[in-house]
């Protein structure tokens, strides 16, 4: 059969369809659209964000991030040696200058990393743009392994993708944050539990999934004085989105997706409440005769 | 076709023809795209209990394995039971349309059983669920299951929620043997979806078989409303759980030291270190 993949309408698609389908299984579907249409992956993977995963740096020895930004064909650039791994001999870096500032910008984000997430893995990229500004990617990543069998495990992405236009003094930069939030619990806490008659026990194929991510972006002037002002000024707005998104996740997560379970079923019976509401009723109604009277 | 079948499959609460039409624009080829995804959408609606208004009666009853009669293996529709007001029904699975009710006998001696089932099944669905629909079958003379299924779509609000729950009474082995799935899908700019499993059971004390009497169905009710008040509590525990420790502990909300970091300061510090090129290592957090 013959798939045609007709520009934006079939990339609206598949990015609306990403936005339905369970993020558990993110990359699973995004190898499957690209599988069925092919002409648009390129395009589809720059739009799309997927968990970040983490490569070694053999030069260095260090940990850094991996993503469509950083990637050549098949290989991946290291933020710290500046070397794809598969070696290319021609692989894209950026040019003498913004390399010197992307190497401060990892220096800082790894500063950042360590203040906010104590743990984890930073990597900053930049990329020359035609109109002689710059963009770049900030990732931060960080899992965390369950403290006990039944303890929750978790792990949080962090997709910062921000552009620059210098005007004079001032520097205008937009920004595009992703926050992919993933837990997961109750796997193993059920197992040698033991078969009582009367009383109910559950299989080790209990399980909570709580994963998903959220965008949002922002824009933002700001004065520079040399190159590392920009380092500065996308690094508080950095801070600022990801403070503002913390907030946003834990609020849909924690409350959203809670109080829609507690909208479907309810622990209290609603019967009662239901005759409690008539009763309520029943006593307004005498009393409002009673004023009349 | 079969990567189309997948996304299907795999469609939140109230979004299936989201997806089908997001899949429709992908493959481009309707006919084809019609054809493959057929059996798709039966398992679908099946696995995720849709529910069709029962023509001439007042109530929904569950599409689902437990419903299906041997009737239309022939190539033709698949027909269902409604085993509360006793009628089949033929079912379209592409348009979820119902046509030519007929009348039917429900002439096992258990039918007395199953409709105390359904009468406690269905009190306790009111009292618990907001918007629930329940069917119980008999499957043999002491088999029997029951279906629940509650779905909140708010579409202009970007959510939509299902909460599923099978229980499969064995009178014969005194045993029930539960499934409970809860879905929900928030995407207002994102996507954040929860997915639960729960798998309870129970065996009852003996003598086996379990009198086919309507005490049974009381009680048997009675543990299953106990159990899943249980589970909804205990998946409170989790959320609470999973926001005090693992949320807190991917990312804290400030710094140890409780301000925002001072972006000028790491600049300078960083610049310093360099020029004395006595440390190569990396810096660890800004004291606290």
């Amino acid at each position: 059969m013959a798939y045609q993949a007709e520009g934006a309408d079939t990339i609206d698609s598949m990015l609306d369809l990403m936005r339905r389908l369970p993020p558990t299984r993110i990359e699973e579907n995004v190898f499957a659209l690209t599988q069925l249409v092919p002409d648009s992956a390129d395009e589809f993977l720059g739009s799309v964000d997927q968990p970040l995963k983490t490569k070694m740096d053999k030069a260095t020895g260090r940990e850094y991030l991996t993503c469509d930004y950083n990637r050549d064909g098949d290989s991946y650039r290291s933020p710290w040696s500046n070397e794809y791994d598969p070696p290319l001999e021609d692989g894209t870096v950026p040019s003498t200058k913004l390399r010197k500032l992307e190497i401060q910008a990892n220096d800082a984000f790894d500063s950042y990393r360590e203040m906010y997430y104590e743990g984890g893995v930073s990597s900053v990229f930049l990329w020359d743009l035609d109109d002689g500004g710059f963009a770049g990617v900030v990732l931060l990543k960080k899992i965390l392994k369950p403290q006990s069998a039944s303890a929750p495990s978790g792990s949080w992405d962090s997709i910062h993708v921000f552009e620059t236009a210098e005007r004079g003094r001032h520097a205008h930069y937009k920004l595009t944050s992703t926050v992919m939030l993933q837990m997961v619990a109750g796997k193993s806490s059920v197992e040698g539990e033991s078969k009582k008659v009367g009383e109910w026990t559950k299989t080790a194929e209990d399980n909570v999934d709580l994963s998903g991510s959220m965008t949002r972006q922002a824009e933002a002037d700001a004065p520079i004085s040399d190159q590392s002002s920009h380092i500065v000024n996308v690094g508080r707005m950095i801070e600022d989105m990801e403070i503002k998104m913390r907030n946003l996740l834990q609020e849909v997560y924690f409350g959203k997706t809670r109080d829609i379970v507690f909208d479907l079923r309810s622990v209290e019976s609603l019967e009662k409440q239901r005759r409690q509401r008539d009763l309520q009723k029943e006593l307004v109604g005498m009393m409002n005769r009673n004023k009349a009277s | 076709m079969s990567i189309a079948s997948s996304f299907l499959l795999q469609s939140p609460p109230g979004e299936i023809n989201d997806v089908l039409s997001d899949v429709r624009n992908i493959i481009a080829d309707d006919a084809e795209l019609e054809k493959g995804i057929a059996a798709a959408l039966e398992e679908y609606n099946l696995t995720q209990f849709t529910t069709v208004e029962v023509p001439g009666h007042q109530h929904q009853v569950i599409v689902c394995e437990d419903g299906r009669t041997d009737e239309g293996s022939d190539g033709s529709l698949p027909r269902f039971f409604d085993p509360r007001s006793k009628t089949r029904f033929t079912f379209n699975h592409a348009d979820l349309s119902v046509s030519d009710p007929q009348p039917a006998e429900a002439s096992q001696d258990n039918e007395s059983f199953r409709s105390a089932l359904e009468t406690q099944t269905l009190t306790y669905l009111h009292d618990h669920y907001h918007e629930g629909v329940a069917s119980v079958f008999a499957l043999s003379h002491t088999t029997f299951s029951i279906v629940l299924v509650a779905n909140k779509y708010n579409p202009s609000n970007f959510w939509s929620g299902r909460w599923r729950s099978r229980y499969l009474i064995d009178l014969a082995k005194g045993q029930i043997n539960g499934k409970v799935f809860i879905n929900v899908h928030y995407y207002e700019q994102g996507n954040v979806q929860l997915q639960s499993t729960h798998t309870p059971s129970l065996s009852l004390a003996p003598p086996h078989p379990i009198p086919a009497t309507s005490q049974t169905a009381t009680k048997l009710l009675k543990l299953i409303e106990i159990q899943e008040g249980e589970y909804q509590t205990s998946l409170a525990n989790v959320y609470h759980e999973m926001g005090e420790k693992t949320f807190k502990g991917l990312r804290r909300a400030l710094p140890m030291t409780r301000s925002k970091m001072d972006w000028d300061k790491v600049l300078g510090y960083k610049l310093g270190a360099e020029l004395s090129a006595s440390n190569t290592g990396r810096f660890g957090a800004a004291s606290s």
